[in-house]
Order: structure tokens, then sequence, then C-alpha cells
């Protein structure tokens, strides 16, 4: 009787509304870990992806085989896993220094592409580096691994295709993901204090409470983004050449790896305290409504069986199921979860 | 005899009564400092608080705002692409978002993707309408990059020097000082020319000003400065292309475009290459540049798309205030009061009637502007007139949202051309109408510097 007691006051602990921690010193763990556990850990990841697409690309480049081509478009979907979670957090350098449009620029402009192809532009990673956004970056490079329609073989690269390719990694991982960790993690002014210091003296965020909501509005933002613009557009057009990522046949995975990320800001990754443990700290069931509701839109994905440039011809009812569960996980974020951070968060 | 004495009192009676009655405005203390924009005030105060639709539209208003939205960030590409065709082939940048920000400022360079510093040219006279004339070969803006295959018109290149300034008290500040220069033009000038630098502005509330009344507006204005306190004030009077009528013109830093949808369909034309019905000739007209072998004759952006794009800019909501009670801030207020930043600056302003977007019509709204523009002095002139703004005037830039600017754009940077790099610099730069203002904040004790400062930066 006695250890059955114990057992319930211990599961009860866990929920997080009543361990004895004050909420202050709980926001400071949700910062830190939403810095080290989730930042940390995505953009470290990103840049290992970059890297390993690099050798990846080099690989295919120095020997152009099938195999080669195949595992080229294995790293290019890794690495696109990563970006895509990392969208979950879309605030700070990634914004203001412009990672973002510089390598996720859509839509690619096929024109240019081979135009520059046929030009007699260097094409080399600086050369690339001053092309326009639409030239630079994932989808770019997604193009030249599988071609229109995606059905490009080792056979069909062209030397200045080989070389565009090469270029157009090293300006993704040199011109941008190196340079978006490093204005997170390196040097002393770096971005992740601004946000470890919020409220105690943090230039960009005077106080914890600015920090919580740019965090949750970049939640918000890209449960909108995925189900009111990138899904609905083919979808309400009909047209499957305006899906994020058409070569590849990634979009779903896209869609999805950016609702993935916005999971873990909320949760927490990897053992670390997540935006959850404020609410439920407080709200246990406001919690466990925007889990649901979390869970509800990722689980509606695997309905979509289809890639999504056919799913949305073949499987309209289940992609518009999906929206639905977007749109509505997108008001509880933007009303009720910002309301819970307007009201107890106080500093 | 009496019965005249009684109706007279009688008269004299409801006169007076009447008189009793008449509605006055509430004093400023009855309303909420925080609401801006009014009912068009959002509560955010993250790097997108620039970015938020004013509340309370109908579904199909959030739609299309919502299409406007995507439009503003939709990147162009070179034509005959089918999904947002039709960039060049010479532009400035290749989408609304590149220069304007998370709908805030732009970054003062040119010629690059992050650029949103563009150059208006001309030369001596004007054109049938009174406005500025074009260089041939240039057209009224230098466009900078290209699409392959074609050459930009010029690139421009931007130097700067400091001129350090010290207050009575001893404090000094650097006043940073740009200089333009065209370098590689594709031809060879055949006229003198005069060069204005624009930078992006932000965007919030413009759907209010555009509803203030133009009788607001010339009411604002004190051409004989009548009450002598330094400022004049006049109305920059243009000619609109969409309804073929000289305006008020009230968007664009000199105040040299009167309708909404006239601006937005100019930046398209000018800043991207994109026509529109507004403007269906190639912005490359008569030049070499100009790309004949995609063009159709049918407009690049669909009517829709403009039409968008214009209610999304109409429908952008005002971020509140913060910090409204903090004793530094209000302190700060009066001081603003006091010198007479409000003398232009105008704190408050009344919108007109909107039947359709009743968050727009009839509100109190805190813009801190008067739309007119102003002899800002010999060192932020370019000299090149525009319509009736001579070349030392300016629009009174509206100051809400002024504190979040540098989080929305990510780095801040001030006045028409972005030269101040803080709200500091940008006031030690106002000369000419604003002179005894910018002469009374260098007197100013620190403390009192930094009270106005923390009232800026609650706006």
């Amino acid at each position: 009787m006695v250890l059955f007691g114990l057992a319930a006051c211990h599961k009860s602990n866990d929920t997080g509304g009543s361990t004895g921690q004050t909420f202050d010193s709980l926001e400071t763990d949700v910062i830190k870990d939403f810095t080290n556990d989730v930042v940390f850990f995505r953009y470290s990841s990103l840049l290992n992806s970059s890297l390993t697409m690099q050798t990846g690309v080099n690989k295919l480049s120095n020997a152009t085989t099938d195999d080669n081509l195949t595992a080229a478009k294995a790293l290019w979907k890794n690495l696109r896993a990563d970006w895509e979670q990392s969208e979950g957090f879309l605030m700070g350098p990634v914004e203001s220094n412009d990672y973002d449009p510089n390598t996720d620029t859509w839509p690619t402009d096929y024109v240019q592409m081979d135009s520059v192809l046929a030009s007699s532009n260097p094409l080399t990673t600086d050369d690339v580096k001053n092309l326009p956004q639409s030239l630079r970056g994932y989808h770019p490079l997604e193009y030249m691994l599988w071609g229109k329609g995606g059905s490009k073989t080792a056979a069909n690269f062209t030397t200045r295709q080989k070389q565009y390719m090469v270029s157009l990694i090293d300006d993704i991982l040199s011109n941008n993901v190196q340079l978006l960790y490093n204005d997170w993690f390196l040097g002393s002014d770096n971005y992740s204090q601004l946000v470890l210091t919020a409220g105690r003296g943090s230039t960009e965020f005077s106080t914890r409470q600015s920090l919580f909501l740019n965090i949750i509005s970049a939640m918000s933002d890209i449960c909108g983004e995925v189900g009111a613009s990138k899904m609905y557009e083919p979808f309400i057009a009909k047209d499957s050449t305006i899906t994020e990522s058409p070569y590849s046949s990634n979009t779903l995975i896209d869609f999805k790896s950016n609702i993935l990320g916005m999971q873990q800001v909320y949760m927490g990754l990897n053992g670390g305290k997540g935006i959850r443990n404020l609410v439920a700290a407080k709200q246990l069931d406001l919690d466990q409504k925007i889990q649901a509701q979390i869970n509800a839109a990722i689980n509606t994905f695997s309905q979509i069986t289809d890639r999504y440039e056919v799913a949305i011809f073949t499987q309209r009812t289940q992609v518009q199921n999906t929206m639905v569960q977007l749109a509505a996980l997108n008001t509880l974020l933007d009303t009720d979860l910002k309301e819970f951070i307007t009201t107890n968060v106080k500093d | 005899m009496k019965k005249l004495f009684i109706i007279t009192i009688t008269g004299l009676l409801v006169i007076s009564l009447s008189r009793c009655h008449k509605a006055e405005l509430a004093p400023d203390t009855a309303y909420d400092d925080r609401l801006s924009g009014g009912t068009a005030t959002v509560f955010d105060e993250t790097s997108h608080a620039f970015t938020l639709s004013i509340e309370g539209m109908s579904a199909r208003d959030e739609r299309v705002h919502e299409l406007g939205d995507q439009t503003f960030e939709a990147k162009f590409v070179a034509p005959p692409a089918t999904v947002f065709g039709g960039l060049g082939s010479i532009f400035n940048n290749v989408s609304c978002i590149n220069c304007h920000r998370n709908d805030g400022g732009g970054f003062p360079s040119a010629g690059s993707a992050t650029s949103g510093l563009l150059i208006r040219i001309s030369q001596e006279g004007t054109d049938l309408h009174g406005g500025p004339l074009a260089v041939d070969g240039f057209g009224t803006q230098i466009q900078d990059q290209s699409v392959l295959g074609y050459t930009a018109e010029a690139k421009v290149n931007i130097a700067y020097n400091e001129i350090p300034f010290t207050y009575p008290d001893g404090s000094t500040a650097s006043l940073r000082n740009p200089t333009y220069t065209l370098i590689n033009p594709y031809i060879p000038f055949a006229v003198p020319y005069m060069l204005s630098p624009r930078l992006a502005p932000p965007l919030i509330g413009i759907g209010l000003l555009d509803n203030v009344p133009e009788s607001t507006i010339l009411g604002f204005t004190d051409p004989g400065d009548k009450n002598g306190d330094g400022i004049s004030g006049k109305a920059n009077m243009v000619f609109d292309p969409t309804t073929g009528q000289t305006k008020v013109g009230r968007f664009g830093l000199k105040a040299n475009t009167n309708s909404l949808l006239t601006q937005v369909a100019n930046a398209y034309q000018q800043d991207m290459g994109v026509t529109s019905f507004v403007n269906p000739g190639e912005s490359s007209f008569g030049q070499q540049q100009y790309p004949a072998a995609t063009e159709t004759g049918k407009p690049e952006l669909a009517d829709s798309l403009l039409n968008f794009v214009t209610f999304y800019v109409r429908t952008l909501a005002v971020p509140a205030r913060r910090n409204v009670k903090d004793p530094d801030v209000q302190a700060g207020s009066v001081i603003f009061n006091q010198i007479n930043c409000s003398g232009c600056h105008r704190p408050t302003i009344m919108t007109g009637p909107d039947f359709n977007l009743p968050q727009l019509s009839g509100q109190r709204i805190h813009p801190y502007t008067d739309l007119l523009v102003h002899d800002m002095g010999a060192g932020l002139a370019d000299n090149r007139p525009d319509y009736l703004a001579t070349g030392s005037e300016w629009k009174t830039q509206a100051l809400w949202g002024l504190g979040l600017l540098q989080k929305t754009t990510g780095t801040a940077f001030y006045l028409h051309d972005g030269r101040a790099r803080t709200i500091e610099e940008a006031i030690l730069w106002h000369d000419g109408e604003a002179a005894k203002s910018r002469q009374a904040f260098t007197v100013l004790s620190v403390q009192e510097r930094n009270q106005l400062m923390k009232f800026l930066n609650s706006l």
C-alpha cells in the first residue's frame, strides 16, 4: 500500500505538475534546453549532413555512376530532413542573415538555370554565391540530381552540370549552413547568448515573455505555411508543378519534417524540457490538448499514401484532412498558447 | 414686448444649452496609448510584428490577404516560366520581401539579393504631368541587376565617410555621410543627371494612411509658416496614371504617388521588371535590354495578383506600443512635444470612412507623420525635385513601429537612404524646417535624451 502510494506520487511528478521547481527556474531550463537540445542539436546535424552531402556530390562528380547518383539523392533527402525540421524554429540569424532565402528559394528558375549552364560563367562557389537566390540552394541541387520529371541518370550529366552541382553544395555549406551555425554558437556575442539571457540583459529579447512569444509565433507560422500555403496552393490549383520539391517528389516528407521540427520545440528533444513543461506546470489540460492536436496533425500525414504531387489529384479528402488539422493546430498555438504565455510569463 | 423677451430668453437658453451639449473629443487620457493603429492594432513584438493582418476580417478577405502575402513573398523568375515568370530583363530585386524585409525596412546596399536601396534618376525639367524628366536610355530609375544574357543599366557605388558630432555637453556621435556614384553604365550618359537614393520603408498601417482624408492632409500645410514655428510643410500634388488625376501624394519617400495600387504596380514594373495592367510596358522599353523575344504583350502579373498584393499591403496591421506606463517613456513623450518633433511627426490623426474595412474606418491613429514634405536641409538633400517636392524636401516618415524595426529587419537603418545606423544619428541629421527641433535635442541633458529614445523605442 505504501509502495503503491509512493509510486503514484512519483508518477504525478512526471507530469510536470508539482515538481516543486519554481516557474522561474523552469523557464530557465526550457530556454536552456531549447537552445542546446533543439537548436544546437538540429543545426549541428544540419552542418553534418551538409558535409556528408558535399562528400557525396564530389564523389558523384569524380565518378559519375548510377550508384553514386542514388547515394547522393539519399544524402540530399537527409539534408532536407534536417533543414525542414530546423524550420520549426525559424527565428534569428536564419531570418535576419537571409540563409533561408539563400538556400530554400522557390520556384527554381529553369530558364535561368539553363542559361547559366550555357553561359561562360565560371560556376565557381563565388560565382554561385552571386547568382540570384532562385539559382542557389537545395532546389537547384535537387534539379541537378533528379532532373525534370525525376528521370535523370548518371549518363545525363554534363561537365557544366557537375561543376554547378559541386559549387551549389559548397555554397550551401560554406556560405550558409556553416555561417548559420557560427552565428548561433561561435563567438562571445552569438545569438544563443541573446536567447539564453532573454529578460536578463539580452539586447534582442528584453523580456522572457518576448522570447517565448517569438518561439511560439515561429511554431504557428510553420503550421500556417505548411497547411494554408505549401499544401493548399497546389491542392486548390490542382497543379503539381508548384509543390515544394517537385523533382525528387520529396514534398510530403518536407511538410512532415516541418511539423516534426515544431513538435520538438514544444515537447523538448532527447530528454530536455520544452514549451510543454511550462504549460503543464500551470494548465495541464491545455498541454494535453496541444499535444493531442500536434499528434493528430502529424498522424494525418500517414493517411496520404501517394506522393504529394499525385495525392492532390487522387487523395483529396486525405490532403484536406491534414490541412484542417494543421489549421486547428495553428489556431490553438496562436490563441491559447500565446495567451498562456502572456498570462503566465511575466518577466 | 414681454412675449418677445421670453422668446429671446428661451432662444438664448436653447443656444447656450446646445453649446453645452456640443460634442467634444474625449481627453487624450481617455484612450489606450498602446493602440497606435486604433482597431487595426495588433499585439505582437516579435520579428514578425510587421507581417500581421488587421483582425476581424471576413474569411474571404483573410483569403485575399493570404494570397497577397504569398505573391508579396514570391520570387519572380525570368520569362517564359509560367509560375511567377516575367522578371526583368533588368531589375533591382526579385520579390517584394527581398527589399521589405519581414515587411519592415531594407538594407542600404544596391545590386544584390539582400539590397533594399534603389536609385532614381532624372534630368533637368519635368515631364508632361510635372513629374521628373526621364534620362534617355535609363528612364527614371537605375535597374542595377539583370537576368542572364542582359546588361544592368549601371552599378551603384555607395561610399561613406564619418562626420564627427559633439554635443554642447561634450558627448559625441558620428554621422555616416554617403556618396552615390554610378559605375559601368551600359551606354554613356548624354545629359547631366540627378540621382535620388530611396530605401525600402516598412509597410505597416499603409491602409490607415491611405484612408486619411485629403482635406486633413491639406489642413496640416502651413505654406508661409504663419504660426512662426519654422515649419511650413507642403502637400505634394502628383499625377496618378490609373485615374488620370492630379492628387495629394502620400506614398513614396517624397510623397510622389497618390494611390496604393499605383505604388504597388510601379514597384513591380520598375523594381522587378514585371508588367501589369497599370504599367503594361517593360521598364526597359526602347533600350537594348528590351526582351523582345519573350514579350507577349500581355501583363506579366495577373490583375488578380496585383489586386491581392495591394489588398495585402492595405490590410497590414500596426503593432501596439510597449512600455507606455514606464515613467521614462512618458517623460520622453513630453519632451517629444516640447521640442516640437510633433510639429511634423504628428502624433494623432483621424482616418476617414471606409465601408469595406471598418477596422480602417474612423480610427484614431498615431502614425507620427503629417504626410507632408518638408525641407530637411542640405545634408539630407538629394537635389532632385519630384513633382512639387524640391531637392531638399522629404516626406515626414511615420514613426509607428520604430522600436521594432531592429527586430523585424534584422539590422535597422534609418532615414530615406538608410545612412543612419541609430535613431540618434537620424535625429542629428535633421535640418531645414527641423533645425530648431534638432538644436533643442542637442541641448537636452543626457537623461532627457535617453528618455526621448525610450519613448521612440516604445513606438
